[in-house]
């Protein structure tokens, strides 16, 4: 049996690093971008072999799921605008190098491979060697579950993972919300509003699917994150899983979407990071110094912190899909 | 004992209907035959998969979340066959940029 579960492990690594060597060597942008979902897969799989379920659900929904869309939608874009330029403007001269497209054009044409196989051997060397040895010296230690068990009862949750993410390091995850807000911030700043250029497919199986599926998705959306407080789960994935059931809303009818008044758009997208920041300074306030908690109050804030994150996260996840601020919204 | 032989037994068929759907979507030379074959097989491989899951589980609810996993996949790999042949009906096959 054990015998197995290596051969199993092994032709997993094979075909982990298989597929992303096929990915990145991919000359056709789509055929990556759907090697880099069977990545992600094949990559929580491993987490899952790995015994972390959190990390595995995190990169299904997140690094395959979402990521995927994200990047499917890119290209979808890319296409109409390399589209819109060859027939607009027939006669063109070579562009300038250094000009506003330069970056698309470079995605499409093939990369002068000779002159920069040499540096990228040389720099993949070094950087490999250096890991090595880096893992080589590490010291034997037994990591840092017996630190986080014997804290548990201080954490007001049951999972170590929720316990660690939210108040042992809650600075790492208040900091990672306020990235995916300062990329949907990048993204507005852009300034563009384009409709999704994906053409629904017509007829009624597709809007009927929906109907059944999405409130299946929001139930599944909140049992994950009430989860959270003892099995894996959590806003992280949680807030995934009700960004990709917007993000199939959005899908399903882009000509005609329905977006979300100014204000209270905001308002949610930032709400994760509000809530956070006021319960830290609360913390500091009374003396429990910044992101921290008293013990008996632990289990209501983080809950209450979660919820804030997971309605941010699903929000910002459908608005970095449909990139650039809402229409009619340029003030 | 005998739950342990049904589940490999329908384990194996279900593999068997995995094993015949990938060999078609490799094989066939267009996309609506891939699909007929990639949907057909897999949703029969999955249910069987499913069935010989539920001989372990640990109580009803655990059968139940199996035969919802089963009825979802089932809706939504019902639903992206149903896209991908409508846009190559309107659309033609599917082109790489390339």
């Amino acid at each position: 049996m054990n015998g197995l579960l290596v051969l199993f492990d092994l032709v997993l690594l094979a075909g982990i690093v298989g597929v992303a060597w096929r990915c990145l060597a991919s000359t056709d942008l789509f055929r990556a971008a759907v090697l880099f979902v069977t990545f992600g897969l094949l990559l929580a799989l491993a987490w899952v072999r790995l015994e972390a379920p959190d990390i595995a659900l995190a990169e299904a929904a997140i690094g395959a799921g979402i990521t995927g869309a994200l990047l499917l939608v890119t290209l979808e874009r890319l296409r109409s605008i390399m589209a819109e330029r060859r027939s607009g403007r027939p006669h063109t001269p070579p562009p300038d190098p250094t000009g506003p497209h330069a970056l698309l054009r470079a995605l499409h044409d093939p990369p002068p491979e000779r002159r920069t196989f040499i540096p990228a051997l040389t720099f993949a060397l070094v950087v490999g060697a250096l890991l090595v040895t880096t893992l080589w010296h590490q010291p034997p230690s037994m990591g840092l579950e017996p630190v986080v068990d014997a804290h548990m009862d201080a954490s007001g949750v049951d999972h170590p993972v929720t316990a660690v993410l939210l108040n042992f390091r809650a600075y790492d995850t208040f900091l990672e919300l306020a990235i995916v807000l300062i990329a949907l911030l990048g993204a507005w700043s852009l300034g563009r509003h384009d409709l999704i250029p994906a053409r629904p497919a017509p007829g009624p199986i597709l809007p009927g699917t929906l109907r059944l599926l999405v409130p299946v998705a929001i139930v599944t959306g909140v049992y994950v994150l009430w989860a959270g407080s003892h099995a894996p789960g959590g806003a992280f994935q949680a807030g995934a899983i009700l960004g990709a059931a917007g993000i199939l809303l959005v899908l399903a009818r882009p000509r005609q979407l329905p977006m979300a008044p100014g204000v209270p758009l905001r308002l949610g997208i930032t709400a994760g990071v509000a809530v956070f920041l006021l319960v830290g300074l609360y913390g500091l306030a009374a003396g429990h110094g910044f992101l921290g908690y008293d013990r008996a109050w632990a289990y209501p804030l983080i809950i209450l912190i979660e919820v804030a994150a997971t309605l941010s996260i699903a929000l910002t996840l459908v608005a970095l899909f449909v990139a650039g601020r809402p229409a009619g919204d340029d003030a | 004992m005998i739950a342990n032989a049904l589940t490999g037994v329908l384990l194996l068929a279900g593999l068997v209907f995995f094993a015949a759907g990938t060999a078609g979507l490799l094989r066939f030379p267009d996309v609506y035959s891939r699909l007929h074959a990639l949907t057909k097989a897999d949703n029969v491989g999955l249910g069987l998969v499913v069935l010989g899951l539920m001989f372990q589980a640990s109580g009803p609810a655990d059968i139940l979340k199996l035969l919802l996993i089963w009825l979802l996949v089932l809706a939504a790999g019902t639903t992206a066959a149903h896209m991908v042949a409508q846009r190559t009906w309107t659309h033609g096959e599917f082109e790489s940029d390339r």
